[in-house]
């Protein structure tokens, strides 16, 4: 399964609708829904965007994530609408966020199915 | 907002602040210009300290040389002179260096200025008596030593320095020719009569007042440019602060706002893109509530640049904008009330006029569609963020010979502590606003108070989350942009 937040729901629907065909996907609005229902039913992949409520609500749930012992393991991607200085910041190190992938936005389909897949297999038609 | 801006001085004010030690006081309460002064002065201590040595040795090789040029008096006694001198001039540099810092007070340093000038003229008097008294060929450094004390210290001091001065000399010479005090012959040979003394003495006492008042003429232009100066440079460095916050606030509204229109243009783009691959049939009805989402994104996209445009004008100033005298703020809250009857009814709100006070506020100039804006924008967010179900939103007037107050307030979900300020900033939208209602450009506010700032009104915001926010608006009745109001 995978949980996907992000404070836009159309955007959280164009990206369920790109995942749901392989994957079971979960929708939630904010961090706060998204660490109730990873404590609720932990995902196999947590895609996360950063400005939700707050400025950087996405890396704050994802350092939660990454700090408790039994959520520290699910992968992670973070999706971000911010500016280019940041995206290049994150393509040189990527350890400066507690994230296995990021993903800026706009998402291109394709691209998005490729990051997952490399995280959780091919998901249910097989490769993408 | 008022802010207290420190009242600009004439030069002349500072210079004669500088005379007494006095500067001006800043707005922090520290005397910026005693400070400055504090820093030369001890400057020129360390400086006329250092001077010294060369004095102590003038006195000791005088003590070695006088014999040999007539003067047997000079030996040991200007030795003597020489070592307590020195010894001095060592405990001078001691608290100069240890005790006495560049930002020590003024008067610290000023006391510690006029202590080293009596101590000097004490070792000169001493050294003029073994030297010859009235006749001594030493008499000139007394004078030497005005005119640097005039440089180092407020004229006022000075002056009585060297009435003291004179005072001394005049008192050693009576005592020379009274013979209370042994008298010593003179490099020139001899000794010194009454009349010669005397002429000596007047000279002396000319040339020490003379030397005080031509030094203070001269210096006190320069500690006036000084002063100025410092001021100038303060104000410089200010306006260059105050400029870099402007710029700084440009950079971060410009950020901000292409990160706000990009934001939904990421998403318009993902659907898109989402549609075009076929993850999505348009034609289904999934596809079909994908396409309606996408246009709102649009919808909310031009929402942001025509609220963008409208703070763009109001910022560059509205002397082009359409505006009228006798405008009716009664007439701009009735057409409102008119305007947002739907959307309240729609909402269960009930909207209540209520007027504190009777009568017509009719301002002498205003631009009504940007009045308009602002308190659409504030009845409509308090219909907006009224509680489910509804509740009441009323709108007061009230009047006075000044001003016209308006007061909308709401029992809605009002806005959390901390972020009242903030809101008012653009794209700041309190967490709860955006749960309660999903469109909005976050742009509202800072149109609200752009637009009642340019009536020279004020706009005051009371929240309390859960309860209820008053939004109150003051504008002046009279007020009209001076360059309209000129005959």
């Amino acid at each position: 399964m995978i949980l996907l937040a992000d404070d836009d729901p159309v955007f959280l629907e164009s990206v369920a609708a790109v995942l749901r065909p392989r994957y079971d996907v979960r929708t939630v609005a904010n961090g706060r829904e998204a660490l109730i229902a990873v404590d609720d039913d932990p995902p196999d992949l947590v895609i996360l965007d950063v400005m939700m409520d707050h400025m950087s609500e996405g890396f704050d749930v994802a350092r939660t994530l990454r700090s408790a012992e039994e959520t520290s393991l699910i992968p992670i991607i973070i999706l971000t609408g911010v500016d280019r200085v940041y995206n290049v910041r994150m393509e040189v190190d990527e350890s400066w966020i507690p994230a296995d992938h990021y993903l800026g936005k706009p998402v291109a389909p394709d691209e998005l199915l490729r990051k997952v897949a490399a995280l959780v297999g091919p998901g249910a038609a097989g490769s993408p | 907002m008022i802010r207290t801006e420190p009242t600009p001085r004439r030069p002349g004010d500072a210079g004669r602040g500088r005379e007494t030690g006095q500067g001006p006081v800043g707005d922090d309460g520290r005397d910026h210009t005693s400070y400055l002064f504090s820093w030369e002065l001890h400057g020129r201590l360390l400086w006329f300290a250092n001077l010294r040595w060369a004095a102590v040795v003038g006195l000791a090789a005088a003590a070695l040389a006088g014999p040999a040029v007539g003067m047997p008096s000079t030996n040991p006694s200007l030795a003597v002179v020489a070592a307590l001198v020195a010894v001095y001039n060592l405990g001078f540099i001691y608290l100069l260096r240890y005790r006495l810092g560049p930002e020590s007070a003024y008067g610290d340093l000023r006391t510690a200025a006029i202590l080293q000038m009596v101590t000097d003229l004490a070792a000169l008097f001493v050294t003029v008596h073994f030297t010859g008294g009235c006749a001594s060929p030493v008499l000139p450094f007394v004078v030497f030593h005005m005119a640097i004390g005039t440089i180092m210290i407020e004229t006022r001091s000075m002056y009585l320095l060297a009435c003291a001065a004179c005072g001394a000399a005049a008192g050693l010479f009576v005592l020379e020719h009274l013979g209370v005090l042994v008298r010593y012959p003179s490099a020139a040979g001899g000794v010194s009569t009454v009349a010669t003394c005397g002429l000596s003495t007047a000279m002396l006492v000319g040339l020490v007042f003379g030397v005080v008042y031509l030094t203070d003429s001269v210096t006190s232009r320069f500690k006036a440019r000084n002063v100025e100066l410092h001021q100038i440079t303060t104000e410089l460095q200010r306006s260059l602060a105050e400029r870099e916050a402007v710029e700084r606030r440009k950079s971060h509204y410009m950020r901000i706002s292409a990160h706000q229109l990009r934001s939904p243009l990421g998403t318009i783009k993902t659907s898109i893109q989402v549609l075009l691959d076929g993850y999505l049939d348009p034609g289904s009805a999934e596809g079909r509530r994908l396409l309606e989402g996408t246009a709102a994104r649009v919808d909310s996209l031009l929402a942001i640049v025509n609220d963008l445009l409208e703070l763009a004008k109001m910022r560059e100033g509205r002397v082009k904008a359409p505006w009228a005298r006798n405008v009716s703020v009664n007439q701009i809250l009735a057409d409102i009330f008119d305007a947002q009857d739907t959307f309240a009814s729609e909402a269960g709100v009930e909207l209540v006029p209520r007027f504190i006070q009777e009568g017509a506020a009719v301002l002498d100039w205003a631009v009504p569609p940007d009045l308009v804006y602002a308190f659409e924008n504030l009845i409509h967010n308090a219909i907006k963020y009224s509680k489910p179900g509804g509740g009441t939103v009323t709108v007061g007037l009230a009047v006075d010979h000044e001003r016209a107050t308006v007061v909308v307030a709401d029992q809605g979900i009002g806005i959390p502590d901390g972020l009242h300020e903030d809101v008012f900033l653009e794209f700041v939208r309190a967490p709860n606003a955006k749960h309660a209602a999903a469109e909005g450009t976050g742009l509202g506010l800072s149109i609200a108070r752009e637009a009642v700032a340019m009536h020279g009104g004020e706009i005051v915001l009371q929240s309390a989350e859960g309860v209820g926010t008053t939004v109150t608006v003051v504008l002046p009745l009279h007020r009209v942009p001076p360059e309209l109001s000129a005959p």
